[in-house]
C-alpha cells in the first residue's frame, strides 16, 4: 500500500469510534452533495415566490417577481455543477439523456432538470421580458447589448399589442405548469434521500415535503435579502408592503418546515426503533452544533421569533428591515446546516448501528471547502450578469 | 398569425433542438446498447479479448511440486501463488521467459501486514500482530517461511 494512504488511513482510523464496517470509513457524499440540494432548494423557493405573484395574484409582490425568476435561473444553471465536480467526467453527463434509465430516480434527474430549465424558466422569463427586449434592442446605448437583445427577439422586431396579451396568457399557463415542476424538482431531491431505505436517518416519506418547505424558506429568504441588497445598492427606497408580504410567506415556510422536521424527530424518538439509540448519540454528539445550535435555534427559532415579533407588534420600518435581514441570513445558514445534517449526518453512523465514522473536510482539492465556496458564489455571478442584461426594474434613461 | 409569430419561432427552435438531440443520440449511442442490459453488449467481447494475466494454481503446481506440497499442508493453503509472486501467465506459457518475483525483504512487513495487522474487524482466531510491537523492522521471513508460516 502507498505510504501516504497508510498515513491517511491511520489518521482517520484514530477518529472513528465504536464498530464500523470497512467501507464506511470514507464518506462518499461530500460537502458538494450538501451544496446540491441547497442550490436546487433556492431555485424552487425563488420560483414559488414568483408564482405567488403570477398565479395567485399577490400583486404587492410585483417588485420581486422578476428578481425571483432571475434568481431561480441563476441558481438553476449552477445547480448541477456540484454533482459534476463530485462525480468527475462532466462530458459523460449527457449519457443520462442519451440512455435514459426510467427505474433510477437519480438518472431521471436530467429530464426533470431540463424540463424545468427549458420549458418553464427560460420560456417564462423570455415571455415576461419580451416587450422590454424589443424596446431595448432599439434603444440601448451599448451595441453589444443591442445585438444580444436583437437575437433574443428572434427577429420579431415589431410585435403587435395582441401578441403581448397572448404572451401574458401563455406566461400564466407556464407558471401554472411551473409550480408543480418546481415542486417536482425539489421534491425529487428529497425523494432520493427519503427512498434510501438502508439509512434510518434518511428513509422517511416526509423527506420530500421537508426538503420542499425548507427550500421555500431558503428561496424566499434569498430573494428577500437580494431585494434589500439591490435596493440599497441602487439607492432606491424599499417597498415595505412588498417586503412585509415576502417576510410573511417566509415566516409561513419556516414554521411549516420547522414543524415537519420536529414532527419527524419526535416520531422517531417515540417509535424508538432499534436505530434510535445511535441517532440520539448522533444528535447529541457529532451533530449537536450543526443541528441543535445552527439548524434549530439559530436557523429556525430565531427567524420565527424575529419575524413573529414583526407580526405581533407594529415596529418601525427600520427595525423590521433589520429583523428581516437577520432572519433571512440566519435561515440561509440554518438551511445549509439542515442539508449538511441530512447528507453528512446520515453517513456518520455505521449500518451496524454501533459506531461512527468521521468526515475531514479538505480546504483545497476538488471536493474541498474552497471548491464549495466557489460553486456557492457562482450563482451570484450569473445573477449579476442576468441583472446587467435583463434588469428587473425600470432602466434609467440613457444620458444624452 | 402575426400575433403568434414569436411563439412559432420558439417552437421551431425547440423542435430543432429536439431533432438535434435525437440525431446526436442516434450517432453517439452504441447500437448494441441495451441488448443485454443497461450497458453496451459488445463490452463483454472486448473484456473477453483482453489477454489473460494469471496462470492459476494448478499451472504453478505442475512444475513447482515441492513448494506446492509445502504450501498445501500449511495455513496458507488457500492463498494463490500469484498473490505474492505476481501475475504469471506469461511465465507459465514460457517458463524460460519472465521469472516470478516476490516481495523484497524491505517490502516484506508491509506486504504481510495487509492481512496480518491487528484489527477488530478481523476474525478473533485469525493470526494478527501489532506492527509496532511484533519485532519491529525485522523481515517476516526471518522467522516465518511464507509457504508454511507456522513456527
Amino acid at each position: 500500500m502507498h505510504d501516504a494512504v497508510v498515513v491517511a488511513l491511520r489518521e482517520t482510523l484514530g477518529k472513528v469510534t465504536g464498530f464500523i464496517y470497512p467501507n464506511e470509513l470514507e464518506l462518499q457524499w461530500s460537502i458538494l452533495i450538501v451544496l446540491y440540494p441547497y442550490l436546487t432548494g433556492l431555485v424552487a423557493g425563488a420560483f414559488i415566490l414568483a408564482s405567488l405573484e403570477r398565479v395567485f395574484n399577490v400583486k404587492v409582490l410585483k417588485p420581486t417577481y422578476r428578481l425571483s425568476l432571475l434568481t431561480a435561473l441563476a441558481f438553476l444553471v449552477i445547480a448541477p455543477l456540484p454533482l459534476q465536480v463530485h462525480l468527475g467526467h462532466p462530458e459523460r453527463s449527457f449519457n443520462i439523456l442519451f440512455t435514459p434509465n426510467p427505474t433510477s430516480a437519480m438518472a431521471m434527474f436530467g429530464f426533470v432538470y431540463l424540463w424545468y430549465l427549458m420549458a418553464v424558466l427560460l420560456l417564462e422569463i423570455w415571455l415576461d421580458y419580451r416587450k422590454d427586449i424589443v424596446g431595448w434592442a432599439d434603444s440601448d446605448p451599448s451595441w453589444l447589448k443591442r445585438l444580444i437583445y436583437k437575437v433574443m427577439t428572434l427577429g420579431v422586431f415589431k410585435p403587435t399589442a395582441k401578441s403581448f396579451e397572448i404572451d401574458d396568457k401563455v406566461g400564466r399557463a407556464l407558471t401554472v405548469i411551473g409550480l408543480p415542476s418546481a415542486i417536482l424538482l425539489h421534491g425529487y431531491v428529497g425523494f432520493i434521500f427519503g427512498s434510501i431505505k438502508a439509512n434510518p436517518w434518511w428513509s422517511t416519506p416526509l423527506m420530500p415535503i421537508i426538503f420542499l418547505f425548507s427550500a421555500m424558506a431558503s428561496g424566499i429568504a434569498g430573494v428577500l435579502l437580494l431585494y434589500m441588497f439591490l435596493c440599497w445598492a441602487r439607492d432606491v427606497e424599499i417597498e415595505m408592503p412588498c417586503l412585509d408580504t415576502v417576510a410573511k410567506y417566509f415566516l409561513t415556510a419556516v414554521i411549516i418546515a420547522f414543524s415537519l422536521e420536529m414532527l419527524e424527530t419526535v416520531q422517531k424518538a417515540y417509535e424508538a426503533e432499534e436505530h434510535f439509540d445511535i441517532l440520539q448519540l448522533l444528535i447529541e454528539g457529532k451533530l449537536y452544533l450543526s443541528l441543535i445550535v445552527v439548524q434549530v435555534w439559530l436557523g429556525s427559532l430565531m427567524p420565527i421569533l424575529l419575524v413573529g415579533l414583526t407580526q405581533l407588534f407594529e415596529l418601525p420600518d427600520k427595525v423590521r428591515k433589520v429583523f428581516y435581514a437577520v432572519s433571512g441570513s440566519l435561515s440561509l445558514v440554518g438551511i445549509f446546516a439542515m442539508r449538511w445534517n441530512v447528507v453528512v449526518g446520515g453517513q456518520f453512523f455505521s449500518k451496524s448501528l454501533m459506531g461512527f465514522t468521521t468526515y475531514k473536510l479538505e480546504l483545497a482539492g476538488r471536493e474541498g471547502l474552497f471548491s464549495a465556496f466557489v460553486i456557492s458564489i457562482l450563482p451570484l455571478v450569473v445573477l449579476g450578469v442576468l441583472l446587467w442584461l435583463l434588469p428587473p426594474w425600470e432602466k434609467k434613461p440613457a444620458k444624452a | 398569425m402575426k400575433d403568434i409569430e414569436h411563439l412559432v419561432r420558439v417552437a421551431v427552435i425547440f423542435l430543432t433542438a429536439i431533432a438535434f438531440f435525437l440525431v446526436a443520440r442516434a450517432m453517439i449511442k452504441p447500437p448494441d446498447y441495451g441488448k443485454l442490459g443497461r450497458y453496451r453488449a459488445g463490452a463483454l467481447d472486448d473484456i473477453k479479448a483482453l489477454p489473460v494475466k494469471y496462470a492459476g494454481q494448478a499451472s504453478c503446481a505442475g512444475c513447482h511440486k515441492a513448494q506446492a506440497k509445502e504450501k498445501a499442508g500449511s495455513s496458507h493453503r488457500g492463498m494463490a501463488c500469484e498473490s505474492c509472486h505476481g501475475a504469471l501467465a506469461a511465465h507459465a506459457a514460457a517458463p524460460k521467459g519472465p521469472k516470478p518475483s516476490k516481495p523484497s525483504e524491505a517490502e516484506m512487513r508491509r506486504f504481510c501486514l495487509r492481512c496480518h495487522e491487528a484489527s477488530v474487524s478481523r476474525p478473533a482466531k485469525f493470526p494478527t500482530v501489532d506492527d509496532s510491537k511484533h519485532n519491529p523492522d525485522v523481515a517476516c521471513s526471518m522467522c516465518h517461511k511464507p509457504h508454511a508460516p507456522k513456527l
